[in-house]
């Protein structure tokens, strides 16, 4: 339960995402799954993989594709040009319905993603959104005062830097391909990857190098 | 472009409005863009249309998608940020109105 | 007036960000995975669902998988998958069940 949980009443404006132990909806679905499944609209077995479809995607999978293009200019190419063909070069399943776009980050540029309309997010690529892009706060400010919004995550972008929002209204997921951070020209692109969280494909966070020789000056 | 489209109204560089009107119902167009100007910056192709899909229809015909862009400073009223902020959303073609270039 | 899900630039919403993250409970996972499995066997869209969800009475007072979890039950209602009284009945056996167990 997060320190934000509130009692079941769903007193008004609740904290979003408290796990609502004891929500009636616990029950509900559940009944709703049991009942499609006994008139086979559905299986278990169905609902349980994909359970594990959406278990196993994580960030992960963005961080692999950004290492791959910071290190392999026609792979960045075809990214920004094609992300689901760039997802399936390394085994990444992004088919199905819903498009994706990848927008670059560029030393002119900064961008950063939300869904002011529901949460749409590039799940198929990065799993399930965090809380906080859910949240009603992030929807309704990330357009107007976005500079604000990712200073609160510990993002200053320069004034000299345009910051580009991509509301996902539509059929396309938004996915941002941060700039290679300075420093990094020997590390390997797993180790590039490591440098990518989460935030980094949203626009909230940058990746970051410390190298340890510059560290004490 | 995503998908492939036969007949897109706009072109990238258009000067386009969003109509300021109320539509009940499902739609995808947020408020926030309504009754304002902007550039369209991608045709990114032909996808059902969601007004239709969101009550059981085929979602046909389908409507070409854009991906415009706003000055943020076009947007808000008193805007904090430098004066190249912008914002991306992208709209389907029924929801676009030509306008003229000085907005 | 937009609807209460249109959110972008909405002021009564404003306020810090909270960053922080809850693990998702298995009847999360659950609204979660039959939406998904009901789209993939073609009984209801992404956009019926988002129309649903728009819809729903007590959306601000919701958390996100609650939503998700009533939108289904709309959903599999309006196109005679289910009944509203047949889920009534199996949820209150659940409980009875649930608290006994």
């Amino acid at each position: 339960m997060s320190e934000n949980g509130h009692d079941e009443h769903g007193h008004e404006h609740p904290h979003e995402e408290s796990g609502h132990e004891g929500s009636p909806w616990a029950a509900r679905i559940r009944a709703v799954e049991e009942l499609l499944a006994e008139r086979g609209i559905l299986t278990h077995e169905e609902v349980e993989a994909q359970i594990g479809y959406m278990e196993a995607r994580s960030y992960e999978n963005g961080a692999r594709l950004v290492a791959h293009a910071w290190t392999d200019p026609g792979f960045k190419e075809l990214l920004l040009r094609d992300t689901k063909a760039a997802c399936s070069q390394l085994g990444i399943d992004a088919s199905g319905t819903v498009e994706f776009v990848t927008v670059e980050n560029t030393p002119t540029t900064h961008n950063l993603i939300v869904c002011t309309l529901c949460s749409c997010y590039p799940r198929a690529i990065l799993g399930r959104p965090p809380d906080w892009y859910k949240s009603p706060a992030y929807r309704s400010r990330a357009v107007v005062e976005p500079r604000a919004v990712m200073k609160e995550f510990g993002l200053e972008i320069p004034e000299d830097v345009s910051v580009s929002v991509h509301d996902s209204s539509a059929d396309v997921r938004y996915l941002v391909l941060p700039m290679r951070p300075p420093g990094t020209e020997g590390m390997t692109e797993e180790e590039l990857a490591g440098l990518v969280s989460r935030n980094c494909l949203v626009g909230t966070a940058v990746p970051q190098y410390k190298a340890r020789e510059r560290a004490s000056s | 472009m995503i998908r492939p489209v036969r007949a897109a109204r706009f072109r990238p560089g258009d000067a386009v409005r969003v109509p300021n009107v109320e539509k009940k119902g499902h739609v995808r167009t947020p408020a926030y863009v309504k009754g304002k100007h902007g550039y369209v910056t991608a045709v990114l192709g032909e996808f059902p249309d969601p007004e239709s899909l969101a009550y059981g229809g085929a979602g046909l015909p389908e409507k070409p998608l854009y991906r415009v862009r706003f000055r943020q400073a076009d947007l808000w009223q008193g805007y904090g940020g430098p004066p190249d902020d912008t914002l991306h959303v992208d709209i389907y073609e029924h929801w676009l109105e030509p306008a003229s270039e000085e907005g | 007036m937009s609807g209460i899900h249109d959110m972008g630039g909405r002021r009564e919403e404003f306020g810090p960000v909270d960053k922080s993250q809850h693990e998702l409970e298995d009847w999360e996972r659950l609204a979660d995975a039959v939406n998904y499995v009901l789209n993939a066997k073609g009984h209801k869209t992404t956009d019926e669902m988002r129309r649903a969800i728009e819809s729903l009475e007590h959306y601000r007072e919701m958390s996100y998988y609650e939503r998700w979890a009533a939108a289904a039950e709309t959903l599999v209602v309006e196109k005679g998958l289910l009944t509203r009284e047949e889920i009534d009945e199996r949820a209150a056996a659940l409980e009875r069940r649930w608290e006994n167990g």
